[in-house]
């Protein structure tokens, strides 16, 4: 009785991560190809302006799966799931990590 | 324009076909527009992002994507992209066209064979991994029940995780060839919860490798936003035929392109572009 208490919690939590998930990467989406779409329509008049927008937009995509991790990571602990904060935690470091040696 | 036009039509076929469009975007680029293939690379892994992003909103609502199961392989994933960056600045360039072609020739090769459901194992039998709490179900519409399923072999699975993820930063794709297989006959996924999870990691992998080649400045501006942009409106449009199965014709021409691209693709590893001559 009690773990099946237990896993509908679950599935209610999930459920909820789930829709926050899709609500962010649907709008996430819309941003970067806006700004990508305004920044190619300036690029004629304004060369300098235009490419920095647009550049702009793509960075917003890099790292629209990267606050897709970090809303991940807050989302598991405050549910408690220290477990799967840490995992989240550290595909964080990786992609972090991985930047710096890009940099570097 | 013809950048946002190429990924238009990569994008709507790759949804169409359920798989992703970056196999084709690296090969056109390289040979119709004789652009460098590490600009090539950067701009497809833009491409690659925009689409995974773009297109899992509905994977979550329709519950087929294992949230959990995800961010676990992630970690293998974007060790494997972090490692293919440091590679993709020590192979050179033929090297890097060859094993394209041989991506391109396993892409053919499973395109062939098709994707066969593979014996899903009860929730009843708890895996080894139960403690994890990976198992979980999903709905299926017809007939509408819920089906329970639980995830088996782990190690084997995030070994293959691994290896996506060196493959996509490396080539810029997204690497479902490898992640697909991954989760259907290591992890013993239905085919949907595959997909639509692997779609999920996608844009994270990506996103790993993308984010060190801009910190480079290999990424140019001009070329990955026309393709970005046209991903996206392709991957949408793609996905609303997706839901008409493809039909066998179009699976067959599929092939044929793919074998046509690993073809010149081992050919440009040694100097020689017969197509983009003829352009």
């Amino acid at each position: 009785m009690k773990a099946e208490r237990i896993v509908k919690s679950d599935l209610a939590l999930d459920s909820q991560l789930e829709h926050v998930l899709g609500k962010l990467l649907h709008y996430g989406t819309l941003l970067a190809s806006a700004v990508i779409a305004a920044g190619l329509i300036l690029v004629p008049t304004s060369d300098a302006m235009g490419v920095r927008v647009t550049t702009t937009g793509i960075a917003l995509f890099i790292l629209l799966p990267v606050v897709r991790v970090g809303a991940m990571l807050v989302f598991f602990l405050r549910a408690r799931d220290y477990r799967f904060g840490i995992i989240a935690a550290l595909v964080l470091l990786i992609i972090l990590f991985s930047y710096l040696v890009g940099a570097r | 324009m013809w950048l946002f036009a190429v990924a238009l039509a990569t994008s709507m076929l790759g949804g169409v076909l359920g798989m992703a469009s970056g196999i084709f975007i690296v090969p056109i680029l390289t040979m119709f527009g004789r652009i460098d293939i590490h600009t090539a690379i950067g701009a497809s892994l833009i491409s690659v992002i925009a689409c995974s992003c773009g297109s899992a909103a509905p994977f979550l609502k329709e519950r087929l994507t294992n949230i959990r199961l995800a961010i676990l392989l992630e970690t293998a994933t974007t060790s494997g992209a972090l490692c293919g960056v440091f590679l993709a600045g020590l192979i050179a360039t033929p090297v890097l066209y060859v094993i394209f072609a041989l991506i391109l020739l396993l892409s053919a090769q499973q395109m062939l064979a098709r994707r066969k459901e593979a014996i899903i194992s009860l929730a009843g039998d708890t895996g080894r991994w139960s403690a994890l709490r990976l198992d979980s179900s999903y709905p299926e519409r017809a007939p509408n029940r819920e089906v329970a399923y639980s995830v088996q072999r782990l190690p084997f699975g995030m070994a293959l995780m691994y290896g996506a993820g060196v493959i996509s930063a490396l080539l810029g794709i997204g690497s479902g060839v490898l992640k697909i297989p991954a989760m259907d006959t290591a992890l013993r996924l239905p085919i949907k919860v595959s997909s639509a999870t692997s779609n999920f990691m996608i844009g994270v992998t990506a996103a790993a490798s993308a984010g060190a080649y801009f910190a480079r400045g290999e990424i140019v501006t001009l070329v990955a936003a026309p393709i970005a942009l046209g991903s996206v409106v392709g991957a949408v449009l793609g996905a609303r035929i997706l839901m008409t199965v493809p039909n066998e014709k179009l699976r067959l021409m599929f092939i044929v392109i793919l074998l046509i691209l690993a073809l010149q693709m081992m050919l440009a590893a040694f100097g020689i572009n017969l197509l983009g001559r003829a352009l």
